[in-house]
Parts: structure tokens; C-alpha cells; sequence
């Protein structure tokens, strides 16, 4: 799948660390650079997304959306759904969970659904059209259409202590750290238009991207200021 | 006029134009296309009128007109001032309740829009009476009221306003907070207020994150808590609005230090100089050399208030200094174990042991067997970033 790649040209991309990512011919640059301890295989997508910081973040949980486009009746589907609670006074939709892809679903009168709980984008859209087949099941006429991906939220360590008060004061335009609300950093960033959350253990949560590319760009330009503030122990 | 370059003859020209305007005073400043009159803001808060030749001159008032008058070029600034001297003179006895040379209160420009509304009061007491001709003595109150009933109505967009005042300063009544504390704070709400973008928001949540920011702002943090205990909204409302706040008006505040917080607590726990003196040296040291990463400033400063008057003769308790700092006790227990290791580089020098340090209370937990942590040789490894920790205690727990 991937292979033909070009050593030279992915060593030399790696060891860059202000170029923008350029796609280049191979598809995981990473593969061959020797310097990065390189993880899982990343799900099999066609990103040619040059990780120069050597770490990948992982994807947690992934939020979307989906339209059946007919309405639906609550009590009913909580009837005969194996898997699902409606408590009406607490919350007007039917929470549906399912085995496999591990996510549960929100269904509302209207027809709308939030699935979450997926690990990346293919298990929520697997997922999603699961949910759509249920209710189509159900004797519903549901239709799968409008599926999109409304949040991505992934977790990355880099493994070493970070000074948040220098953090702060250095990017004041961006940052908020109020240790007596929240113990992290919360960084609020432009572009891409994502949310990171720095802890001083050096554990980050990157939440907020409509798309995966974003995550990945978000943690490539957050890694060198992560590293001007390192702690030396 | 004695340059003969062709191309700057027109730039010559131009200034010769505009030097001639200057010099020429005006005597009505008021609609005056060619220079309006320019007041400046210092700081935002005041606007003063000046000449806009002359920003350092004095202005002459001419009080009979009812001009300024620039005293370097004698150029009207300011038109139709009003006077706001005194309506008359009472030469009477001492203590009038009401100063009658004074018709209604101070105006209060800077926050309210102009207040130029006329509101009926009371008629006043029988000893100063000044009933109407018209009215009989004992039905004209009634009357007045009833008929002057409209005074609510007047102050539409200012009653927000005002209630937000009036609520400010009351909680900062209760924590005795000083009227520059205060002032900020009105300023605060009032730019939020004109701003727009929390208007949904509760007037009593933004008026208690004002209060917090304006403490802040001055240099004399208070606790999240602290505002709480005075505001009937929850610290997490607070805490929303604040962020909001602080988005809204495009400021940043300082971070908080543990030393902010030393002389209150102390002073509310009735802790002696030196053992504040102590307590903040301790905090101060464990921030900077790092043994508590991660803890909040105060559960760090309520820690090292701890461990100060434990060393001391007067010794509290965890749950007092929890009470005061509004830190659980568990909090305090965590930070004070680690600052309990590095318990003697935190001390200052010159400390007088009342109890030394072997003696301090040390809090090791009982339902734990002590594992050793093989990355850092700890009984039980306390150094955050150890990865092994977990393995570490459930192995523990399991042997358990």
C-alpha cells in the first residue's frame, strides 16, 4: 500500500519542522523515519499528513450527526428497541447504545440523531447507519442522509512536564489558565479553529475539529511552544 | 515662500494655508467645521476639554457667559458650561439633615446616562415645612405620592444600571472591600453592560464577576469563594461570566500567586507575623522549586499555612484553615505531603522550631502496604509523572 516511498524525501521532511505539510508521493512518511517511536498504523485513509513532531495524536471519541428525514415516534422506539431508555421528563430523546462499533445514540422526534462515542470517523459513520437500519427496522422510513461529523476529540502525551504560568502569560491573546476553575490550560486556537486543553503533566486534549487534518495541524503548531516551555526537572 | 524647487512649491503653499488657520481664533467652538473642539479621555475615565492648539493650557471660565476660554490664544473651548456650584447660600444652624444649598444628589456622569429627570420626593419634615400653598399639611404627602407616581418610569436603562450599583456595593460591604474596588467594578459592568454580548446573562452573575475582576485588577485577588460566600450565584456561573468577561472587554488579568492570599488567611486565622512570614517563604519556595505541580495557588498556600503553624506555637487544624481558605481538608493533606519532603529547604532561615520538623505531622495512608516504585525508589511513589505509580499502588491494593 504504501511503500514505494522515498526515503530521502521523508527523512529530510521529518527533520523539517517549519515546513508547511506538503503531501508527497508516499502516504506514511512515518513508516521510515527512524527517529519517531512509531505507534498503531493509522486507520487506512489517504493522508498524506506529514507529522513532523514525531507524535500522532489518537482519537478518543467522535461526534456526529444524521437526519432520518421522518418523524419518529419516542415511546415506541424505546418500546421495541432492545438497548434504549426514554425518560421523557428528563430528556426529550431516546438514548440507544449499540455493541459494535462501542457508541450510543441520541434519536429525537424530528428524526435528527447524535451518535458519539465512536473512535474515529468510519466507526461513527458505521455506527450511524446501524442506527438509521434500526429505526428502518422499526418500520420507520428512514433514509440515511445528512451524516456529518460535528466534533473530534483526541488525547496525546509528549511526555515531558510543561510550564502552563509561562504558557499563559506568553500567549495571553489565546490561553486561559485559571487553576482555582480548571487545572489545564485552555488554549483557544484561530486556525485551525480548535480548543486544546495543556496539562502540567504534559498530557494535551485537543477537542473542537470538524476534521481530522485540523487535529493533527492543531498539535503541529501547538508542539514547538510546548517545547519552549518545557520543565527542566 | 522663498523655496524655488518647482516640485515642492505646492507643499510650501499648503503650509503657509494651514499655519494661517491656526493663528486665528474663533470665537464660537461649538459647530466649528474647521477644528472642532477636542476633548481628550485619560484612561477612559474623564473627558477634559482643551484647546486643541494648546492641550497644556489652562482654560480661563468665564462664569457670566458661561465660557472656557484657552488662556495662550483666547480660543472659546467650552460653550455654555453649566455651572455646578451651589443654588444658593443658607447661613443657618449646624446640623440641617438636608444641606438645602444642594438640590438633589451628586450626579454621577461617568456611569449613568445624562439624568436631567425630575423626581418628586416627600414634602419635608414639620420643622423645615415647606408645604404647598395649595395642600393641606396632613393629606399633601398622601397626595404628592400618588400624584408623582410616575417616578419609576423614569430612569428606564440607567435602573439596570443602577440596581447592579447598588448590588456591587453591597457585596463589597460584606468583605470590606475599599471604594476603588468598588468603582472599578461599577466601570466593569457598565462596559459589559454597554458592550451588549452578555446580555442574556444574569445582572447578579456579570455584576459578582466584575466585583472579581475589579479585585483582580487591583492587585488584591479574592477567591472564587470569597465571591461566592457574598453573591447568591454559583462559583461556576461566576466562573463563565468571568471567562466571558474578560473575552468581552479584551483585557487579561495577572495570575494568581500564592503569596496574594498569605496575609488574609493568616490574619483571619489569627496567625502571628512570623508565622506568616513563613508560610509565605514556604509557598513561595515549593512554586518556584516546583514540588506541587499542578496544585491550585491556594490549596498550595493553605498547605504551607499548615505546616508554618504546626512548626509554631499556635497550631490549626486542617479543617480551620480549610474553613477560612475554602480548601477540603483532603486538598490540604495532598499539598502538605508534598511539601512534607522537601519540608526543610522550604523553611526560611532564622525560624524558631517550636516543633521541628521530624515531629511535623506526617500523613502516611494506612491501607496502603509501601510498594516500592522501582522507577524512583518512593515508598509510595508521589512524583507525578511517574508512569509506574498505577501499577504501583494496584499491585498494592490487590496485595491488600
Amino acid at each position: 500500500f504504501l511503500i514505494e516511498a522515498d526515503v530521502n524525501m521523508s527523512s529530510s521532511s521529518s527533520s523539517s519542522s517549519s515546513a508547511p505539510p506538503v503531501p508527497p508521493a508516499a502516504a506514511f512518511p512515518l513508516k521510515e523515519s527512524a527517529a519517531s517511536a512509531s505507534i498503531l498504523v493509522p486507520q487506512v485513509q489517504a493522508t498524506t499528513f506529514v507529522h513532523h513532531s514525531g507524535i500522532i495524536p489518537t482519537f478518543q471519541n467522535v461526534v456526529s450527526t444524521l437526519n432520518v428525514c421522518c418523524k419518529l415516534d419516542l415511546k415506541e422506539i424505546a418500546m421495541k428497541a432492545r438497548n434504549a431508555e426514554y425518560n421523557p421528563q428528563r430528556f426529550a430523546a431516546v438514548i440507544m447504545r449499540i455493541r459494535d462499533p462501542k457508541t450510543t445514540a441520541l434519536i429525537f422526534g424530528s428524526g435528527k440523531i447524535v451518535v458519539t462515542g465512536a473512535k474515529n470517523e468510519n466507526l461513527s459513520r458505521l455506527a450511524a447507519r446501524k442506527y438509521a437500519r434500526i429505526i428502518q427496522k422499526l418500520n420507520f422510513p428512514a433514509v440515511f442522509s445528512e451524516f456529518r461529523i460535528q466534533n473530534m476529540v483526541a488525547s496525546v502525551d509528549v511526555k515531558f512536564p510543561i510550564r502552563l504560568e509561562g504558557l499563559a502569560y506568553e500567549h495571553e491573546e489565546y490561553a486561559s489558565y485559571e487553576p482555582e476553575l480548571f487545572p489545564g490550560l485552555i488554549y483557544r486556537m484561530i486556525s485551525p479553529r480548535v480548543v486544546l486543553l495543556i496539562f502540567v503533566s504534559g498530557k494535551v486534549v485537543i477537542t473542537g475539529a470538524k476534521k481530522r487534518e485540523d487535529t493533527f495541524t492543531a498539535f503541529e503548531n501547538i508542539f514547538p511552544v510546548l517545547c519552549d516551555f518545557r520543565k527542566e526537572i | 515662500l522663498s523655496f524655488h524647487c518647482v516640485c515642492c512649491l505646492r507643499v510650501q503653499f499648503l503650509i503657509f494655508s494651514q499655519d494661517l488657520f491656526l493663528q486665528v481664533p474663533t470665537t464660537s467652538a461649538a459647530g466649528n467645521k474647521f477644528y472642532p473642539t477636542s476633548t481628550m479621555s485619560i484612561g477612559g475615565y474623564m473627558q477634559l476639554v482643551c484647546c486643541p492648539s494648546h492641550p497644556d493650557a489652562d482654560l480661563i471660565e468665564d462664569h457670566r457667559a458661561g465660557d472656557q476660554i484657552c488662556s495662550e490664544c483666547g480660543l472659546v473651548v467650552g460653550d455654555r458650561v453649566i455651572d455646578v456650584g451651589s443654588e444658593w447660600r443658607t447661613f443657618s444652624n449646624e446640623k440641617a439633615n438636608s444641606d438645602p444649598s444642594r438640590v438633589g444628589s451628586a450626579e454621577n456622569p461617568l456611569f449613568n446616562g445624562s439624568d436631567l429627570s425630575t423626581l418628586v420626593g416627600p414634602a419635608v419634615s414639620a420643622s423645615g415645612a415647606s408645604a404647598h400653598p395649595s395642600t393641606t399639611a396632613g393629606g399633601g404627602n398622601a397626595a404628592d405620592m400618588i400624584k408623582y407616581q410616575n417616578r419609576r418610569a423614569l430612569s428606564n436603562s440607567d435602573r439596570t444600571l443602577l440596581n447592579a450599583f447598588r448590588e456591587i456595593g453591597g457585596m463589597a460591604d460584606k468583605i470590606n472591600l475599599g471604594q476603588a474596588i468598588t468603582d472599578r467594578a461599577n466601570y466593569l459592568f457598565k462596559q459589559v453592560h454597554d458592550g451588549r454580548s452578555l446580555k442574556g446573562r444574569s445582572n447578579d452573575a456579570i455584576a459578582s464577576a466584575s466585583l472579581y475582576i475589579a479585585c483582580r485588577q487591583e492587585g488584591v485577588p479574592r477567591t472564587f469563594k470569597e465571591i461566592c460566600a457574598v453573591s447568591r450565584i454559583s462559583k461556576k456561573e461566576i466562573g463563565r461570566c468571568f471567562k466571558l468577561i474578560l473575552r468581552a472587554l479584551e483585557t487579561s488579568v495577572e495570575l494568581i500567586t500564592t503569596g496574594d492570599f498569605m496575609s488574609r488567611f493568616c490574619a483571619n486565622l489569627n496567625l502571628p507575623n512570623t508565622v506568616m512570614k513563613a508560610a509565605t517563604c514556604i509557598a513561595k519556595k515549593a512554586v518556584e522549586t516546583d514540588i506541587v505541580p499542578g496544585r491550585s495557588p491556594i490549596s498550595v498556600a493553605a498547605a504551607a499555612i499548615y505546616m508554618a503553624s504546626q512548626a509554631s506555637e499556635c497550631k490549626k487544624s486542617q479543617k480551620e484553615i480549610g474553613d477560612v481558605a475554602g480548601v477540603a481538608e483532603v486538598t490540604i493533606r495532598q499539598s502538605y505531603k508534598l511539601l512534607y519532603q522537601k519540608a526543610r529547604e522550604l523553611f526560611p532561615e532564622g525560624f524558631h522550631f517550636v516543633t521541628p520538623i521530624e515531629q511535623l505531622p506526617q500523613f502516611k495512608s494506612m491501607t496502603w502496604s509501601p510498594v516500592c516504585c522501582f522507577m524512583h525508589s518512593h515508598s509510595l511513589c508521589t512524583y507525578p509523572y511517574c508512569r509506574h505509580l498505577n501499577t504501583a499502588t494496584l499491585l498494592a491494593f490487590s496485595n491488600n
